[in-house]
């Protein structure tokens, strides 16, 4: 089977998952992009085994920088354009079924002007008018866009799907995101965690840069895409800074790029990073801190191997990779207790839920799995156990394909 | 029946539009107070009465890429978006109180998307025009083979405020299920359908004991009128169509002559071609009118106007392309005319062939004029025709009939017990 993939990035959801479906099952893959990206970035398979093609773009087109929110279905629409004429450059290759992000970047509304194959849409998340993603932190200073973004922002989210067969969702709670009308047109397929790559690993060196965490000293991680609050950074310091008043030997790892990828974060911060400006707001030793920027995959897995307590602290949004990937690496879990990771999380079997907002209660949590790691343990073994029965590759990618399969071959009205 | 008054917003991006008639029988049939925003407005010759007395009208600015007089057309939602803030500005800003419920029409431009910021709990009801499919329709069949992939992906997404409204609260309402079935499968079933009405006091037929008159200009005795009625004169429209049937009817019979009210610059952006040029001027430069006395090109003109042109009609005709039907069919049935329509879906749907009207393949010349002929040589023969039309317009088109269906959804809206579909 021939299957084309479009999205933003390159290789994000689509480009394990399609080196897979290549390995497994022989497929031809095709992938069409606007930005090559480094976190993670593409491994040398991926480059080799999937015909990728890179959005013709000009500078102009390219010049990346916060978007204003009225202008953002413009920008989809001239990608929609870029998109139909990189199909024109992918020579012989007739795809069976298309398979784009449905969001703002992953412009596909023209693709049936030229392949008569469906389009699936990976519907990834439909962001809310109220007590969601962007708009659930009201703790937080209100911003002047915060009321109108939401009430827009879904327009490429919505053509996409009104052009679609069909689509998925990772999770159940993102398919509920979406409009009732949609509901039955949306199917929830998760893609795959790689529970090889993320595993126990007692051995994983302790060592970060010039900095050694000795043996015996608690670790404890964050890990996010920005540092940003729909992911509860500032919350996590204010944590971090009590754990640190009642423990001497624990060391904080963050991984996470000092960017704001969603919300308002900026318009809050002015020109320091958010970053910062929780640091500014919340006094830490910083000596306590090791702050990383986007780390390879494999050196991902080694932070969570050593982390005595990996903390997850989003808002109600779509789950972060992290997540799985600390569980499938066996690394005890304190989370917010909201739906989307009470979906994974069953709180005392497999990790461990709080109330986001309740700094006292998730420090509290956070002191008892520190004080003795090990009596808390199970909760890491069953949550690998959860994902390798439910969220591998090994069980994502066969029900991947036979949903593909299934769809690609449906008769179309 | 409760027919409680209300105090209701109304939001469309030119007064009176399509919504002014509405907001006026509103106030003046049934109490109501209203509040109508806009950015622009016709000359007060067009308001409805009740402008002034109990209907204000409230003028919005718009910024950004809506300041610009012509906007690339990727960035279509960004002028809709900057039309619906400047909108809520004003509207957030003068907070008129008590509101009850919004009624709206972007008509490809803003919307009601940002006013319930302002009244998250009145309920929201827009007026919606229809839905353009990429390839489907209109005039998209006689483009060139080489029309920019731009223009497909311009349709695709000229809809999205529409989506958007709904997707926020707003009961969709259409004229007609032609209408509706243009919308996304998954979003049809939302739909109240119904026809916004016609003032059938206004539009009817002339005495025939009285002489007839157009603007005020007399028509010869026993002169034979075919009208034409459009916002612009256009190919959607069927406007070159028209004139072809003219140039033949005028030949065959020389007492005829024909009438056309609308503005011969073409508004709809539909037509690539010929967009926001002179296309009356093109056409009669092409071919000029042999007996240019016989044509009444009286330009864009208002309802009162319209209503004694049709009142006075022998034959109506709207060779139109297969789009949304215009309201000035049911402004002719209510006249009780003899139409002559496209024989397509969205016309069946007000007009049965040989009952209520003629319908004719309007792409086929000679299909038209055949008709048209039959019609002109023996119209006594064809009266019972206008007057099913006419009866039908009672029935189906009544602003008396059908407004009280919309304020029947505004007592649901208000009362909390409006069920979606």
């Amino acid at each position: 089977m021939n299957i084309l993939f479009i999205h933003q990035a390159f290789p994000a959801q689509f480009g394990g998952l399609g080196l897979e479906l290549k390995r497994r099952h022989g497929w031809n893959v095709a992938y069409i992009y606007e930005e090559m990206t480094t976190c993670p970035a593409p491994t040398p398979e991926i480059l080799n085994e999937i015909q990728h093609k890179c959005l013709d773009l000009t500078p102009d087109q390219r010049e990346r920088g916060p978007m204003p929110w009225p202008q953002i279905q413009g920008r989809f629409l001239e990608l929609c354009v870029a998109v139909r004429r990189a199909l024109d450059d992918l020579g012989d290759f007739r795809p069976d079924l298309i398979v784009a992000h449905g969001g703002r970047g992953a412009p596909s509304i023209l693709v049936e002007e030229v392949f008569k194959a469906p389009l699936l849409i990976y519907c990834e998340y439909y962001f809310a008018k109220a007590h969601k993603d962007i708009s659930y932190r009201i703790d937080l200073p209100k911003t002047e866009p915060a009321e109108f973004f939401p009430r827009c922002i879904n327009g490429p989210t919505i053509l996409s799907l009104v052009h679609s067969a069909g689509g998925y969702s990772a999770t159940h709670w993102q398919k509920s995101t979406f409009p009732q009308r949609f509901q039955p047109k949306i199917e929830v397929h998760f893609d795959g965690v790689d529970a090889e790559l993320y595993k126990p690993n007692p051995n994983a060196p302790r060592v970060f840069g010039d900095k050694t965490i000795p043996p015996g000293v608690r670790v404890v991680t964050f890990v996010s895409r920005g540092l940003e609050s729909i992911r509860g950074f500032d919350i996590f310091l204010k944590v971090a800074r009590n754990i640190s008043l009642r423990r001497q030997d624990v060391v904080f790892l963050v991984v996470g790029a000092e960017h704001v990828f969603y919300g308002w974060d900026q318009l809050r911060s002015g020109a320091m990073s958010f970053r910062d400006y929780c640091l500014q707001h919340v006094q830490v030793d910083l000596s306590r801190f090791i702050f990383m920027n986007h780390v390879p995959p494999e050196f991902l897995a080694n932070v969570f191997a050593i982390s005595d307590l990996h903390l997850y602290l989003t808002a109600p949004f779509v789950l972060s990779w992290s997540l799985l990937n600390a569980m499938s690496t066996e690394t005890t879990i304190l989370a917010s207790d909201v739906d989307p990771v009470r979906e994974v999380i069953e709180p005392g079997v497999d990790g461990l839920l709080e109330p986001l907002f309740d700094v006292d209660r998730l420090t509290e949590r956070a002191l008892e799995v520190l004080e003795d790691p090990a009596a808390f343990r199970p909760l890491g073994i069953a949550a690998r156990r959860k994902i390798l029965e439910k969220y591998s590759l090994n069980v994502a990618v066969p029900d991947l394909r036979d949903y593909f399969e299934r769809m690609a071959n449906q008769p179309r009205l | 029946m409760a027919q409680d008054p209300y105090h209701i917003v109304c939001i469309e991006p030119r007064f009176p539009g399509r919504l002014g008639a509405i907001a006026d029988w509103l106030v003046r049939r049934r109490g109501y107070r209203c509040w109508f925003y806009c950015n622009a407005f016709d000359p007060q010759a067009f308001w409805p009465p009740s402008a002034g007395a109990g209907l204000d009208v409230i003028k919005f600015e718009v910024g950004g890429v809506a300041s610009e007089p012509q906007v690339y057309w990727t960035r279509n939602l960004e002028r809709g978006l900057c039309y619906a803030y400047g909108c809520w500005e004003v509207l957030d800003g003068r907070r008129p109180r008590p509101v009850d419920v919004v009624l709206g029409r972007s008509a490809g431009l803003g919307s009601t998307l940002f006013a319930p910021i302002t009244y998250p709990a009145a309920g929201v009801v827009n007026f919606m025009d229809g839905y353009l499919k990429p390839r489907e329709h209109d005039i998209t069949s006689e483009l060139d083979k080489n029309t920019s992939v731009n223009y497909y992906a311009w349709r695709a997404a000229a809809g999205t405020m529409d989506l958007l409204d709904m997707e926020n609260g707003a009961i969709p309402w259409t004229a007609t299920r032609y209408q509706r079935d243009s919308y996304p499968a998954e979003y049809r079933d939302d739909f109240e359908v119904f026809f916004d009405g016609v003032d059938v006091r206004q539009f009817r037929r002339a005495r025939p004991e009285r002489p007839r008159m157009i603007a005020r200009r007399m028509i010869p005795q026993d002169a034979k009128v075919v009208t034409f009625v459009a916002r612009s004169l256009d190919r959607v429209r069927g406007f070159d169509r028209f004139l072809r049937l003219a140039r033949r009817l005028e030949v065959e019979f020389p007492e005829a002559i024909f009438v056309v009210a609308g503005a011969p610059i073409v508004l709809r952006g539909l037509d690539l071609q010929f967009y926001a040029t002179n296309y009356l001027e093109r056409l009669i430069k092409e071919s000029p009118l042999s007996d240019p006395s016989r044509y009444w090109f009286l330009g864009y003109v208002d309802r009162a106007t319209i209503a004694e042109m049709l009142g006075v009609s022998d034959l109506h005709v709207a060779p139109g392309r297969t789009f949304f039907p215009p309201r000035s069919i049911a402004e002719a049935m209510s006249s009780e005319c003899l139409i002559l329509a496209s024989d397509d879906e969205p016309t069946r749907e007000l007009i049965t062939n040989d009952v209520t009207g003629l319908l004719a393949d309007s792409a086929d010349p000679d299909a038209l004029f055949e008709r048209a002929r039959a019609a002109l040589r023996d119209l006594a023969a064809y009266r019972p025709l206008a007057g099913g039309a006419g009866e039908i317009a009672r029935v189906r088109y009544d602003q008396d009939v059908v407004l009280p269906k919309l304020a029947r959804i505004f007592d649901r809206l208000v009362e909390g017990d409006y069920a979606r579909r």
